[in-house]
């Protein structure tokens, strides 16, 4: 189950995500990713208790997608668990500097 | 060659020719009954007379009371004379093998004998190639000849196989032309091999298994027109097993090297190993996976069924339960699942019927970090690696097994 929430404001598109991110919900962020526009996209975790790495591997494609446009993808607030796992697989570097894993200002 | 000379000491009545040292048994080994009479020459012209007890194409076995070594020559016809050199340690009393140097012809020299020059002490050898290239139109027969012997010489398959048959197909009916006779053939399946070969005009090959299971036959059907064939059968039953064993050797060598690199951690196991992995302990939950939608389901079902843990490692078997269930979706269509517990290890097993991990990428598709062999991040593995503590693989064409251990004792987490 996961649930996105689209936010545009002033250039920046906020995706807010609840629930799983994995092989069977990817699809749905994929879809509302296809019809984002801006130029700046940032991707909040907070409310995403479980990332697979179907998950992260699409996190990365739209990453590097948004990177060829010449725009940026950021990742904001992941759950410790799932910061973990990004980690491992050297994801972190997604993460917008300016949060630390739960959200907290570092 | 040593063993020629140790048996020349332990059974000095025998006959060197049926040692197989010393003129090594294969495909074109012969003996020529009665021997062919041929006369020894030396440097001086002096002359020794010999028989040729056995020969191939680089190589005489002769009874002949010429010094060795030394080197002679043999002449065969007015334009055709052979150099040889005796080998001291190839044989015994008067009988020794006599190396091939060199072959003078009228068109030249060469350093081993010809077909035509083999088959003119041979006598009946070489029936099998003649045979197989006669119908073939005239300007390929040469060449065909040619290489079919080339091939014959060199294969190194037919020489460890030591047992072949060719047989000729016509009209319906089997006619035995060479090698080893009583090789016990399913027939019913050479035939439908061979009209195949005929009807389609091209070779044909198959593997058989004899109805018994025993034996493994390798079976060529070659045309030669519309109604007839030459059927090349070998039994590498031999082969196979080798084949098998070396597999196993190299699995072996496998299993210690990834033991070894993952600190002890990551288990190459056989089906039989396998069994007992799955069954130890008692199960809290199981389910299948036939698509995506399955997997959040399996992931639900198995949090229910699992004791209370810390969310740090519940979040950590979860996820390899994912990875495992999309893994073998992805490569097998779907699989099965459970999770058992044995004391404070909680055991995630999933199994898939899909064509299995190659040996040659069974270490990287374990190892290496994002290697996918259906590309994608495949980072699934290096995830499972590190939240498992043990983790069991069993894998072969007829599917995959993997079992992953997670200690629940408190303390216990990483």
């Amino acid at each position: 189950m996961l649930k996105v929430d689209v936010y545009v404001d002033r250039g920046v598109c906020r995706l807010v995500l609840n629930g799983e991110l994995d092989v069977e919900t990817v699809a749905q962020l994929q879809e509302v990713v296809g019809k984002v526009g801006e130029h700046t996209l940032e991707v909040d975790l907070s409310g995403v208790s479980f990332v697979d790495s179907t998950g992260l591997k699409s996190l990365l494609d739209i990453s590097n997608d948004w990177r060829q446009k010449g725009g940026q993808m950021l990742i904001l607030r992941p759950q410790p668990d799932v910061a973990e796992v990004m980690r491992l697989v050297g994801l972190d570097r997604l993460l917008a500097q300016n949060t630390a894993p739960g959200g907290e200002e570092r | 060659m040593r063993r020629c000379l140790e048996c020349a000491k332990k059974e000095p009545d025998r006959p060197c020719v049926e040692c197989q040292y010393f003129v090594q048994l294969s495909p074109l080994r012969r003996v020529p009954s009665p021997p062919v009479r041929v006369l020894l020459e030396d440097e001086h012209g002096r002359q020794y007379p010999a028989r040729i007890l056995v020969l191939n194409t680089t190589e005489f076995g002769l009874e002949t009371e010429a010094p060795v070594p030394g080197r002679y020559v043999i002449r065969l016809q007015e334009n055709l004379w052979v150099e040889v050199a005796g080998v001291p340690f190839k044989g015994k009393n008067n009988v020794h093998v006599f190396d091939i140097l060199c072959v003078h012809r009228k068109q030249g020299t060469a350093r081993r004998l010809s077909r035509e020059e083999y088959q003119l002490l041979a006598g009946s050898a070489g029936e099998l190639i003649q045979e197989i290239s006669r119908h073939l139109p005239e300007h390929l027969q040469d060449l065909v000849r040619e290489k079919l012997l080339a091939e014959v010489e060199k294969s190194e398959l037919i020489n460890a196989l030591r047992v072949g048959k060719v047989m000729k197909y016509e009209g319906g009916r089997f006619r035995y032309l060479s090698g080893q006779a009583d090789l016990d053939l399913p027939m019913e399946e050479a035939e439908k091999l061979m009209r195949q070969a005929i009807r389609q005009a091209e070779h044909r090959r198959e593997v058989i298994i004899s109805a018994d299971g025993q034996k493994v036959f390798d079976l060529h059907g070659v045309p030669f027109d519309h109604r007839s064939g030459g059927l090349l059968a070998f039994d590498i039953t031999e082969v196979i097993e080798k084949e098998r064993k070396m597999h196993q050797q190299e699995m072996q060598a496998y299993r210690e090297a990834i033991a070894a690199v993952t600190g002890g951690r990551l288990y190459l196991v056989n089906s039989g190993e396998m069994e007992k992995v799955i069954s130890e302990g008692t199960e809290l939950a199981r389910g299948e996976v036939r698509q995506t939608h399955d997997i959040p389901e399996a992931r639900r079902a198995m949090r229910e069924a699992l004791p209370v843990l810390d969310s740090r490692r519940q979040h950590a078997i979860a996820l390899c339960l994912t990875e495992a269930l999309a893994n073998a979706l992805k490569h097998a269509g779907g699989g099965c699942w459970q999770a058992r517990q044995s004391g404070d290890i909680v055991r995630i097993i999933v199994q898939d019927r899909g064509p299995g991990i190659k040996t040659s990428e069974l270490a990287r598709a374990t190892l290496m970090q994002h290697y996918s062999t259906k590309n994608s991040l495949g980072c699934g593995f290096t995830l499972m690696l590190y939240y498992a503590d043990h983790l069991y693989l069993n894998t072969g064409p007829s599917g995959t097994a993997l079992a992953l251990d997670f200690g629940i004792k408190t303390g216990q987490d990483q």
